[in-house]
């Protein structure tokens, strides 16, 4: 049989979805006889490969032109798109940004900050353009199962993998893996 | 009363005509779920959550709002009701700042509840992005207007539990605000920080300062007791984890209270920055230092052993416990014959032989008289009764000085003098209640008995268990220059300075049963340390003569004990067999007020 092949990759987050998933701890040996980890940005391969996978994870929020891309670029590669922790679902702690406004948060942290000297707004083309409003993943592209949780439970993640192992798709997390915080 | 039979989810239930759909399912066992709605609170419909599908209605109702008639159909999670719903979640999750991971209200927010209930896993509409202000103006609590989702509770409790007006409702649409007196911080506000908003807030937007981020609900201890920092006796929950006191919450089911608190109850007892004493003191070679019990006792016993009983005097505190007030009688009173017993404050003068007046009653009154009281300042959750029987028209008359807490809400302040003027006109109303306190004045008194049986009299006793005390014979005079041997019950009473052994011989032996380290404390010879309100179980007198339980939350702090175990510990020692336990204390003290 061959292996239901799994790719992961981060947004505007702050890696702790993704430790959660390795928080799965020993369970994952079981998991890994079923389905293969193509690529993670804990792995040496970063990218979701060309070919596709079935199942695509992503970590964090919208923040800058760059995470549209990365988001984008999994949907197009994976047939169920899974958005992992408040960012992704809910835009979460980047999010906080929205209220006091993109321009403002860059002067604050590059500029006014008060351990700053001759500060500078970092703009060179090869980083993604900050968005007016941090959004969550499911604003740019069509998330099939939505995840909150600040992390997820791990217990969360094995039981959305499992489920899709079974050939079932769910909605909405059962209310003991369902977690805002 | 006329009871109609409808349908709620294919089930037949029987209720009472007009109450609500809401209260006709929770009678039923059906839940539906609210937000803005308050089981304290008159309800709204501001939130739209309890919407329920009602055959026949052209839209979706709210269940809180809407009577019940004979023959209601009506579903509460048909798929239309449940998509409703989760419309409105979504918009009521849009607005504002609602992330859960970095609210100390997480795990006891009722917007949560309904978002796990509803299965929002994302945002579906985009998110407010203007920011509200923080209001930390106030010391125990504070306004994050971010996580308001404006039911309304704190200003439906604010207007119609406390009276007190202060919170409103400013501007329209998204840029709505809870707002103090219009345009005020909290702080700057005539706020009394009675702390009943926060109590009813269902989110996370108004936040205990205390007992932010230290636990959530389900791991802490509630110990029901009774609030003992005046004489009204209202009902409160102690909330506790790890042997800690968090805060202090007012019980819906009180008699007394009804769920609401004062300032003095729910919020000062939690910053008591005074020092304890946590063991028992001695004074050896002019020093006051630790001893053990035993020996404390000891020094005691022998020195009241083998006085003369004319030569001994008791003061008392009233912040004590009906147990520890019938020991001290029966201890000193009855068995040692010592008749020179007083009181730290005055009480209410007795108008009548059987008072049997109630603070219920307030809420009936036509006119109202505060002779010598001031209950927003000494009974606040008094005052919230008077102002609330204001509010729905009844006159004020205030027989006191100017500053009375009361005077702003007065038809009329009269001073003390013109107390035949008050009469006059309770004598002519149709349900005049009379609230008087220890500043009645004699003729004042006198001029107050000829409203007997025509209106309703409340005494408001200054101190705490002040009742209790007079009816134990405390309050009879104390005579400091007879002095010799004296007991001092200070318990947790502040404000009590070395004054209070004004007139006391020198050399007379002094001791203190206190829970608090003091300049007076210094002049004791043995100090016998007592619990505090958390740390006891017993019984307190209110003023209207209602007896209550309080009971321990917390473990005495040091070796700390009980005020009614210490005197018993006392008898012992001078041979005197007292020693009960509570229950029977309780009983035996119980039949003594009665």
């Amino acid at each position: 049989m061959t292996k239901v092949k799994i790719a992961t990759d981060w947004l505007a987050g702050c890696a702790g979805c993704h430790m959660s998933l390795l928080d799965i701890d020993e369970r994952v040996v079981k998991l890994l006889e079923a389905v293969e980890f193509t690529s993670s940005p804990v792995t040496d391969l970063k990218h979701p490969p060309k070919e596709g996978v079935t199942v695509g994870i992503l970590e964090g929020a919208i923040c800058n032109t760059h995470n549209i891309e990365v988001a984008k670029q999994m949907r197009e590669r994976c047939q169920i798109l899974i958005a992992i922790g408040d960012c992704a679902t809910f835009g979460g702690i980047p999010a906080m940004r929205n209220l006091v406004g993109t321009e403002a948060a860059l002067k604050r942290a590059y500029l006014e900050t008060e351990s700053v000297v001759g500060g500078l707004i970092p703009d060179s083309p090869e980083l993604g353009k900050p968005l007016e409003m941090v959004t969550g993943v499911g604003d740019v592209v069509k998330v099939d199962l939505f995840i909150p949780g600040c992390p997820p439970r791990a217990d969360a993640l094995f039981y959305a993998l499992s489920e899709l192992l079974a050939g079932r798709v769910p909605v909405i997390l059962p209310p003991e893996h369902f977690v805002y915080d | 009363m006329e009871m109609v039979n409808i349908t709620i989810n294919g089930q037949k239930i029987s209720a009472s005509a007009g109450i609500t759909i809401l209260k006709a399912a929770q009678q039923a066992g059906i839940d539906i779920p609210t937000l803005c709605n308050h089981p304290a609170l008159s309800p709204t419909g501001a939130c739209r959550v309890c919407v329920v599908e009602v055959e026949g209605q052209r839209t979706l109702i709210t269940a809180c709002t809407f009577p019940i008639t004979d023959g209601l159909f009506i579903q509460t999670e048909s798929p239309q009701v449940v998509k409703a719903r989760k419309f409105i979640l979504d918009m009521l999750f849009s607005e504002r700042n609602h992330f859960c991971m970095y609210c100390q209200m997480s795990g006891d927010c009722e917007l949560q509840n309904l978002g796990y209930r509803y299965g929002i896993d994302h945002w579906v509409f985009p998110t407010y992005t203007k920011g509200f202000p923080v209001d930390a103006t106030r010391k125990y609590f504070l306004m994050e207007h971010n996580r308001c989702v404006l039911c309304g509770r704190c200003e439906r409790a604010c207007g119609t539990l406390v009276a007190n007006h202060t919170l409103g409702l400013r501007n329209r649409g998204a840029k709505s605000m809870i707002h103090a007196d219009a345009n005020f911080t909290f702080g700057d506000s005539s706020c009394i920080s009675c702390g009943t908003c926060l109590q009813v807030c269902p989110t996370g937007a108004l936040c205990d300062k205390r007992s932010a981020f230290m636990g959530r609900d389900e791991q802490t201890q509630h110990v029901k007791t009774t609030c003992s920092q005046c004489s009204v006796g209202c009902a409160m929950e102690i909330v506790t984890r790890g042997g800690n006191v968090m805060k202090i919450l007012g019980d819906w089911n009180g008699v007394v209270n009804e769920g609401v608190l004062c300032q003095h109850g729910r919020f000062d007892p939690l910053y008591d920055e005074r020092i304890r004493i946590t063991s028992p003191l001695i004074r050896q070679k002019g020093k006051i230092i630790p001893a053990s019990w035993d020996e404390a006792l000891q020094a005691v016993a022998k020195r009241m052993g083998k006085a003369d009983a004319k030569s001994i005097g008791v003061l008392a505190s009233s912040n004590v416990t009906n147990e520890a007030l019938y020991m001290l009688d029966k201890l000193f009173n009855k068995e040692m014959k010592v008749a020179n017993v007083g009181l730290l404050n005055r009480a209410a003068p007795k108008l009548f032989e059987k008072s049997k007046g109630s603070l219920a009653n307030i809420e009936n009154g036509d006119v109202i008289l505060v002779v010598g009281a001031d209950p927003v300042k000494d009974q606040p959750v008094a005052s919230f009764l008077v102002k609330r029987t204001v509010d729905r028209g009844a006159r004020l008359i205030v027989v006191d000085g100017e500053d009375n807490g009361l005077a702003p809400f007065a038809y009329m302040c009269l001073p003390m003098a013109d107390i035949g003027k008050a009469v006059e006109i309770a004598g002519r109303a149709n349900n005049p209640i009379i609230l008087y306190g220890a500043g009645v004045s004699e003729a004042a008194a006198n001029a107050l008995k000829k409203l007997q049986g025509k209106a309703s009299f409340v005494a408001l006793e200054p101190g705490v268990n002040t009742r209790a005390a007079v009816a134990f014979g405390f309050a009879n005079g104390f005579k400091p220059s007879e002095v010799k041997t004296l007991f001092l019950l200070l318990g947790e009473q502040d404000g009590i300075g070395v004054e209070a052994l004004k007139g006391i011989g020198k050399g007379a032996f002094v001791v203190m049963q206190a829970s608090f380290s003091s300049p007076l404390t210094e002049q004791a010879d043995v100090v016998l340390p007592m619990a505090i309100w958390s740390e006891r179980s017993g019984s307190l007198t209110n003023t209207e003569g209602r007896i209550q339980k309080v009971s321990k939350a917390v473990e005495p702090e040091g070796e700390a004990k009980a005020d009614w175990e210490i005197i018993s510990l006392l008898a012992e020692k001078l041979d005197k067999k007292l020693g009960a336990s509570l229950e029977e204390l309780s009983a035996r003290a119980t039949q003594n007020i009665k």
